[in-house]
């Protein structure tokens, strides 16, 4: 405690601009907008309160709870695929060899190109007469496989699950990398030398060393998922007959499209509501895993 | 390990490194694919920049017929790009500088000070990333018109950099947990101040984390459409995706000027991409050799 | 007690915040007379490379050249994002002086919300202009017998398309009835081609397309205006259940190509375009692609009439669905000054001369002007042509709310893919109701 003050001015003035930053730029706005939802507002002129009016309408309709259950899928499908297939990347590339860092950089591509490019080639890929998945369908022998992948309401949301994971993993790769590089060599050195096997040193080193990362990428998993727009905006735009919708792509469709303005700030703030939920589930879960 | 153990050339070792040999063979082999697999899109865009719009609808998986040099012509002139690259480069390095310098400071100050409230601001951050940005347009448009930043690069600098401190603040904290403290303990026996901790041993540690932000907030703010579209009114301040978006007018997309628009917007990513993941490489080489 | 504290602080930040937005108006985006120069705002979304926006641009620089005086401030906004936009200025009171505007839903909700004001003043000022327009131009942009816009374009939403020689190498002839129109699908279907191309990934092409001229045949105009206002007719009745039965009829003939509902129109008009498919309910939007990109040859095959007419139908069959398009809206701050210099522009962009060479790229036009032939591609002067016959019905996303159209856009999507035509119906009468308060 010899140097409380400096500490103290360091942690304070050291804090102040993201605080402030960010209480301004997001938090006002988030609370402003969950405000909106109590509003009977079309996003112009006269707006009337309504109470909880705009929040029991999204929890009593079904295509409110459609697209959460469509958005379940994307967080399943990321959190399952998107996390075990990174961290597998990330020990499979974690040498520096030119061949490795050559999959590492394509691997992150995807990410690099705009949404609207993966959206039309993906939606190329699924097309049901010139497509590429029929068409290898078709050469190997297996026509009765072939199918309009993106217009069956039963598949679609499945199919578009793929690209979401296939487009996102490179942070997560990213990430793990750099958490695997963050781990002592000697550690694994000594367990190798006491004649561990690698699964076991999997199990009882890297992993517990990287399990912050992990929780963090579970985390943004989680979020990210929830916030998926834009593959959908560009591969189906929510359809066929709400089959793909996402929540954001209900709020944002009941906001600029249907002007219903109120409404849709009332899903987006249950949409933060709902993630909070999720991420809170996932941290206790993981924390009874862990010990 | 195995492989530096003295060569005792019995049948049964070769078999063994024989295996090994298969076996390295596949997984690169799978790792090879993988690698194809994800940069086809980057391939098929640039293929299809090339190619008339008969031509990309009628076989959107072939080479071009003809080489259209001049879809990149047009898609420049007709877009604006040049003006709109400067703007663009502008704003993402600005608020590069500005998510990476505060978002280490706040990281920085979360994992390794005690003070009130801590905990409340970190899951304040935390809540950051659930938000779906479209339902902030509204409140934050008025907000910016009170404050007079409206129509600035201001306008899109300070959300970027509020919107990104989240994410940043969390790689970046999750990154530190595994750095040992004791480097910096030392430091403080000798004399240093925090800001010279923070400045001479915290931002060069924690490099490999730094580049992964730096990664994900550069992709961000190049291709962020819903801001660029509302904050910016001046022409001569707007953003690339605006002017990569001009293709399109609601009944008709001319895909091969889109395309061409995109693979130019494409270039600075991939190479901004290839640098700061050569930095990740290096400081997780630096953490091998330090740890 | 401290995180007590800190929801304290929050919300208190947050009233200020709304005590400050109720108060001070001071800080606008858009700033009108200042100085000696008139400044005058413009929002439009020509920004493409097609001849219509590359058109529209060369007559706002005209313009600019020809009136020192004023200062333009012009935002072309891309298309996909300009509605979004629109509304984010709506919502919070800062409109630009002249801006792009559509007819039916937008302007009854600018209206409403007192952010517009109506263009009658200028409007008479040029009767001559005035009565150059073709009746009912102005009915979706008039409420209360207040004018507040002139469209700028005509949209026919209904033009059934067809590839002569396709249909003459099956022996199959232009469809004139429905039950001629469910034939040829046989027969085209039996000789695996695709009888009719569609594209509805976007869901609002089948209801523009399809529905709009198909229930307009079977219910007539008026029981859908009424059913639009909730007055006297309901979705749910028999006739409008009917047009969804016809319409799910098509689709189980196996008249639209499989994935129909994962293609954009761009897609269907490409493969209409390269003979894949014999015919195509489109708009009149699709010519700019099909001018573009059809061969002259492939041109000169197509060719281009109205939806078959159904038997026992109460609705008109020499009848397309449409649209007058966009037009300029008027900002209601705008005053003095600057409103006359407004009035100027919009004279400009929407008078007789724009509408001409509107015309003349390639656009059709809600305006009595002769087509010089030699000006635009075949294909566009048949549709003239036939526009020239015809009346037009109301486009369903035209009258019905946007939380109604919204409904019915999925409904179609629901529909053709084996959705009970009753359930859907009801669904939109609910939506329709409710979206109207009653």
């Amino acid at each position: 405690m010899r140097i409380g003050t400096a500490r103290k001015l360091f942690v304070g003035f050291g804090l102040l601009p993201s605080v402030l930053l960010y209480a301004v730029f997001v938090v006002v706005p988030v609370f402003w907008s969950a405000y909106y939802g109590f509003m009977d507002w079309k996003g112009i002129g006269e707006a009337r309160f309504i109470g909880f009016d705009n929040y029991v309408e999204a929890l009593t309709h079904d295509i409110f709870w459609q697209s959460l259950g469509n958005n379940l899928i994307v967080v399943a499908a990321s959190v399952f695929g998107q996390v075990p297939l990174a961290l597998l990347l990330a020990l499979l590339l974690s040498q520096g060899t030119w061949f490795q860092r050559f999959v590492r950089a394509s691997v992150f591509m995807p990410m690099v190109l705009s949404s609207v490019v993966i959206g039309i080639i993906w939606s190329y890929i699924y097309q049901p007469q010139i497509g590429l998945l029929n068409g290898i369908l078709s050469f190997v022998g297996l026509e009765e496989w072939k199918r309009a992948w993106l217009s069956d309401p039963s598949i679609a949301m499945w199919m578009i699950a793929i690209p979401i994971i296939w487009n996102f993993i490179g942070p997560y790769l990213i990430m793990f990398l750099a958490a695997l590089s963050s781990i002592p060599q000697e550690l694994n050195d000594a367990a190798a030398i006491d004649g561990a096997t690698r699964t076991r040193r999997l199990f009882s080193i890297t992993l517990p060393m990287i399990w912050d990362t992990i929780k963090v990428a579970i985390v943004l998993c989680i979020s990210g998922s929830l916030k998926a727009f834009d593959l959908i905006y560009v591969m189906t735009k929510g359809g066929p007959a709400h089959a793909t919708e996402l929540l954001a792509s209900y709020m944002y469709n009941n906001t600029f499209n249907v002007y219903r303005y109120g409404y849709g700030s009332a899903v987006s703030t249950l949409i933060v509501i709902i993630s909070l939920l999720l991420i809170a589930g996932s941290q206790i879960l993981m924390r009874r895993n862990n010990q | 390990m195995s492989t530096s153990m003295p060569a005792l050339d019995t049948g049964l070792h070769k078999t063994q490194r024989q295996n090994k040999w298969w076996r390295r063979s596949i997984r690169n082999i799978l790792l090879g694919l993988y690698a194809l697999v994800t940069l086809y899109p980057l391939f098929w865009m640039f293929m299809s920049a090339f190619k008339s719009n008969a031509d990309f609808f009628a076989n959107p998986f072939s080479l071009p017929q003809t080489w259209n040099w001049s879809n990149f012509v047009r898609a420049w002139e007709v877009s604006g790009m040049g003006k709109a690259t400067m703007n663009s480069l502008f704003v993402t390095f600005v608020s590069l500088v500005l998510t990476l310098f505060f978002g280490a400071l706040t990281a920085y100050i979360i994992s390794r000070f005690e003070f009130r409230g801590r905990g409340i601001l970190y899951s304040l951050l935390l809540l950051g990333l659930l938000i779906p940005i479209h339902s902030t347009l509204v409140p934050l448009f008025s907000m910016m018109n009170m404050m007079g930043i409206f129509d600035t690069h201001a306008a899109l600098i300070l959300p970027y950099t509020a919107f990104e401190l989240p994410i940043a603040v969390f790689i970046i904290t999750a990154y530190l947990a595994n750095i040992p403290k004791e480097m910096e303990e030392a430091a403080l026996v000798d004399g240093a101040g925090y800001t010279g901790i923070f400045l001479r041993l915290i931002l060069p540690i924690t490099l490999p984390a730094l580049s992964t932000v730096a990664i994900l907030g550069f992709l961000r703010f190049w291709n962020d459409f819903a801001f660029a579209l509302v904050f910016i009114n001046d022409p001569s301040l707007k953003t690339l995706p605006l002017s990569l978006s001009v293709f399109a007018d609601g009944f008709t997309t001319d895909y091969s000027l889109t395309m061409a628009a995109l693979s130019m917007a494409s270039l600075p990513t991939i190479i901004v991409y290839l640098m700061f993941q050569e930095q990740v490489m290096k400081g997780m080489a630096a953490g091998s050799v330090k740890g | 007690m401290r995180r007590n504290w800190m929801i304290v602080l929050t919300l208190l930040i947050v009233v200020t915040m709304f005590a400050g937005c109720s108060g001070d108006k001071g800080a606008t985006g858009i700033k009108s007379a200042e100085g000696d120069s008139i400044k005058l705002s413009l929002w439009h979304n020509f920004t493409g490379d097609d001849l219509r926006a590359r058109t529209m641009r060369e007559i706002i620089s005209e313009f600019e050249a020809a009136n020192p005086g004023i200062k333009l401030n012009v935002q072309a906004i891309p298309p996909d994002g300009y509605r979004a936009r629109l509304k984010t200025v709506a919502a919070a009171n800062e409109m630009p002086d002249v801006f792009i505007m559509w007819p039916g839903a937008m302007t009854k909700e600018f209206q409403g919300g007192g952010l517009i004001q109506p263009v009658d003043e200028l409007l008479q000022a040029n009767a001559a202009w005035k009565d150059g327009f073709l009746p009912g131009s102005f009915d979706n942009f008039t409420i209360d017998n207040k004018v507040y816009s002139a469209p700028m374009s005509l949209t026919p939403t209904s033009i059934l398309y067809y590839n002569q020689s396709i249909l003459d190498s099956h022996g199959v002839k232009v469809p004139q009835t429905w039950d001629e129109l469910l034939q040829a699908v046989r027969t085209l279907k039996a000789a695996k081609v695709t009888p009719i191309a569609l594209g509805n990934k976007a869901a609002w092409l089948a209801q523009s397309s399809i529905l709009s001229s198909l229930a307009d045949r079977v219910t007539g105009t008026e029981w859908f205006i009424k059913a639009a206002a909730q007055e006297g007719a309901k979705f749910t009745d028999p006739e409008f259940v009917r047009a969804l039965e016809l319409l799910q009829q098509l689709q189980q003939e196996g008249a639209f190509q499989e994935g129909f509902n994962s293609m954009d129109n761009t897609q269907m008009e490409m493969m209409f375009a390269h003979g894949q498919a014999a015919m195509m309910i489109d708009g009149g939007w699709a010519l700019t692609n099909l001018t573009a990109n059809a061969t002259p040859d492939a041109i000169k095959q197509m060719g281009v009439t109205v939806l078959p007419a159904i038997a026992d139908g109460k609705g008109d069959p020499n009848t397309t669905s449409g649209v007058v398009g966009v037009g300029l809206g008027l900002s209601a701050k705008t005053e003095g000054k600057v409103k006359e210099a407004a009035h100027k522009l919009i004279f400009a962009m929407s008078g007789p001369e724009a509408q001409k060479r509107t015309l003349e790229s390639n656009q059709l036009v809600s305006y009595k002007v002769e087509l010089d032939k030699s000006k635009v591609s075949p294909i566009f002067s048949k549709v003239y042509e036939l526009v020239n016959d015809i009346q037009f019905t109301p486009v369903y996303d035209g009258m019905l709310t946007s939380a109604g159209a919204d409904v019915v856009n999925n409904g179609i999507q629901e529909l053709l893919m084996g959705g009970d035509p009753k359930a859907i119906a009801a669904k939109i009468q609910e939506a329709q109701a409710k979206s109207l308060g009653k």
